[in-house]
């Protein structure tokens, strides 16, 4: 167990390398000159020159590589252009909204996608699991942000219920709990299909094999062969799923953020973008793309805990 | 006392004979979700002819006009009709699926047959990469580029095919590694089929079917790509008329004008539940066992 788990971490450290090395070439590969492009057309040579050796483009690409990896590992992401802070402080300032509102959306994702996956496994080829499949495959297929408005419309504004923009009041728990829920679903609805989809078919798998016939033939219960000996052997399969779902979530939480106006990473990346801000671009940006990547080492640590054969 | 082995003559079935007897006309999500794709590229290509007005012209007397009368779907703040934006907009969100699906497609089996079939330390390079282009949410990828780059149609197009093509490349490996030790590839090999035409002969036709499914995948992920880039104002720039752009113009009159944004969110909903509906039958068709690979990867 430990020794996989050192294995897992090991292979997580050059997925997050290669993701910086990644936002370093992106970032240099822009069109023209990075100091013309975050000041402008009109900026004096003055400035130009000043802003180019701060952000050390007047050195060698290597150089400049080394001085940005090592940043990074130091905890220097570079600073804001627009605010001059420090960008990592600026990413970890809407760090906790972002998580909040994709571990949200997650838990909405679980709760409705494995349930009615099932469902649709033990109704297999009835009315009910046709709606369901049919269900499935328009959640995955809905624009989020269209979904998103569309709640506004009618949670928000013909049944108001719920808040329409914003995150809740600071310090207010209750407050925020209640503005999350919208997001929340709105985010994880295409989840919940994804894992309905994905629950359905390991199921179906699983209920076809030898041990779930000799389990009936045994008159063991119908619900504890399903929930407690074929949910067993299809549970690596959802988590794996689980894992892909928080990795489309966090794109999909950009959009999710800005239509309900959330502070969170999404919201700060397209500000940076429209701001030319590309060093708290690349911090938010890197900042999602790590969380996705300690989110399925977390994953990869469960697999062992809830399938035996794995622990050797 | 023989066994007689003759069945008759053999007759060559017609093709709209042996179409129906394929598993694929039996099974209504793949008819749907073809006839929703079929009649996709048929609107798109028809789309600016039939347009009754001039998807750009403005006409400041008739803004925000409700649906029906003289403008199907109404119009928006400037007078603009909707159903003529749409009808172009087709044409756009066609020319992105298209151009994804075809260059992630493209690009992917290269890739892949490059890693399946060379393998050794190519495979071992090429694998790495591919997982940490994977790690990335593919939006995110999308918007990383297009923010960088420039709010283009080019530069969508090329940012959802940099998010695609690995997935297509890591289906398109497996499915060369499975065929790789097969007996007929051996058999190629020792009467000295050269590599290129065994590839293209042998490999490619049995590899393509699976990886065609995850090319539909990332051409509904394209439109789907496009208008939430459009609506952060990164895709292509209004007033350009595309389905993104409509359901961003509708924004400000959600509330007292919500068909604006409707429409246009309905009309990418229903082409990419088609191309979905499509992909996932050509998939269930296929053999069961590639359903896991092109399931939990591709769909990312």
């Amino acid at each position: 167990m430990l020794r996989y788990a050192i294995g897992r971490l090991l292979l997580v450290i050059p997925t997050i390398f290669g993701m910086v090395v990644l936002a370093f070439f992106m970032l240099r590969a822009l069109p023209g000159d990075p100091a013309t492009a975050i000041l402008g057309e009109f900026a004096t040579p003055q400035a130009l020159e000043r802003l180019r050796s701060s952000l050390r483009l007047d050195e060698p690409l290597l150089s400049q590589f080394y001085h940005y990896v090592t940043g990074m590992m130091t905890g220097d992401w570079g600073r804001s252009a627009l605010t001059r802070k420090p960008a990592m402080a600026e990413v970890m300032s809407v760090v906790m909204p972002s998580m909040a509102l994709a571990f949200a959306s997650i838990f909405v994702a679980i709760v409705i996608g494995i349930p009615v996956g099932v469902l649709s496994a033990v109704k297999q080829g009835t009315g009910i699991d046709y709606l369901l499949v049919a269900l499935t495959i328009i959640g995955i297929s809905f624009p989020v942000f269209w979904l998103g408005l569309i709640t506004i419309v009618v949670f928000a504004h013909t049944i108001p219920l719920f808040p329409a923009v914003g995150a809740g009041a600071p310090g207010s728990l209750l407050s925020q709990t209640h503005a999350l829920v919208l997001p929340a679903i709105v985010l994880g609805s295409g989840g919940a299909a994804y894992i309905a989809r994905l629950t359905r078919s390991s199921m179906l798998e699983v209920m076809n094999q030898d041990y779930i016939l000799v389990a009936r033939a045994m008159g063991i219960s119908e619900s504890r062969i399903l929930f407690v000996y074929a949910m067993r052997s299809a549970l690596p399969a959802i988590l794996s799923v689980i894992g892909v779902t928080f990795a489309v979530s966090i794109g999909n939480a950009i959009l999710v953020e800005v239509v309900f106006a959330r502070p969170g990473l999404g919201s700060l990346i397209i500000k940076a973008t429209f701001s030319r801000d590309y060093q708290l671009l690349q911090a938010g940006l890197l900042m999602l793309a790590v969380s996705v990547v300690l989110v399925n080492f977390v994953i990869d640590l469960l697999y062992p805990i809830i399938d035996p054969r794995l622990r050797r | 006392m023989t066994v007689s082995l003759d069945n008759g003559p053999v007759v060559a079935m017609p093709a709209w004979k042996r179409w129906m007897r394929s598993p694929y006309a039996r099974h209504t999500g793949f008819l749907v979700g073809a006839g929703i794709t079929v009649l996709f590229v048929f609107v798109a290509l028809i789309g600016p002819f039939i347009a009754p007005y001039d998807p750009l012209a403005t006409d400041l007397q008739n803004v925000l006009q409700p649906p029906g009368g003289e403008h199907l779907l109404g119009t928006d703040r400037y007078g603009r009709d909707i159903a003529s934006r749409l009808l172009w907009g087709a044409q756009a969100s066609l020319f992105v699926a298209l151009a994804v699906g075809s260059l992630s497609l493209l690009f992917g089996v290269i890739l892949g047959t490059l890693a399946g079939f060379v393998g050794g330390w190519t495979d071992r390079i090429m694998l790495a990469v591919i997982n940490i282009l994977l790690a990335f949410p593919g939006f995110l990828l999308a918007l990383a580029f297009v923010a960088i780059r420039g709010s283009t149609l080019t530069n969508v197009i090329l940012a959802v095919t940099l998010a695609y093509t690995p997935r297509v490349a890591i289906v398109m490996r497996a499915v060369v590694l499975n065929i790789r030790p097969r007996q007929f590839i051996e058999a190629s090999f020792a009467v000295g089929v050269s590599t290129p035409t065994m590839i293209w002969k042998h490999v490619l036709p049995n590899c393509l079917p699976p990886v065609i499914v995850v090319a539909t995948v990332s051409a509904a992920f394209a439109i789907l790509a496009e208008a939430g880039l459009s609506f952060l104002g990164l895709g292509v720039q209004p007033p350009a008329p595309t389905w993104g752009n409509v359901i961003t113009d509708g924004r400000p009159f959600l509330i007292s004008d919500p068909w604006i944004s409707i429409s246009a969110g309905a009309c990418i909903a229903v082409v990419v539940t088609g191309l979905n509906l499509l992909g996932d039958g050509v998939r269930d068709t296929l053999d069961p066992f590639l359903r896991n690979q092109t399931g939990a990867r591709a769909l990312k």
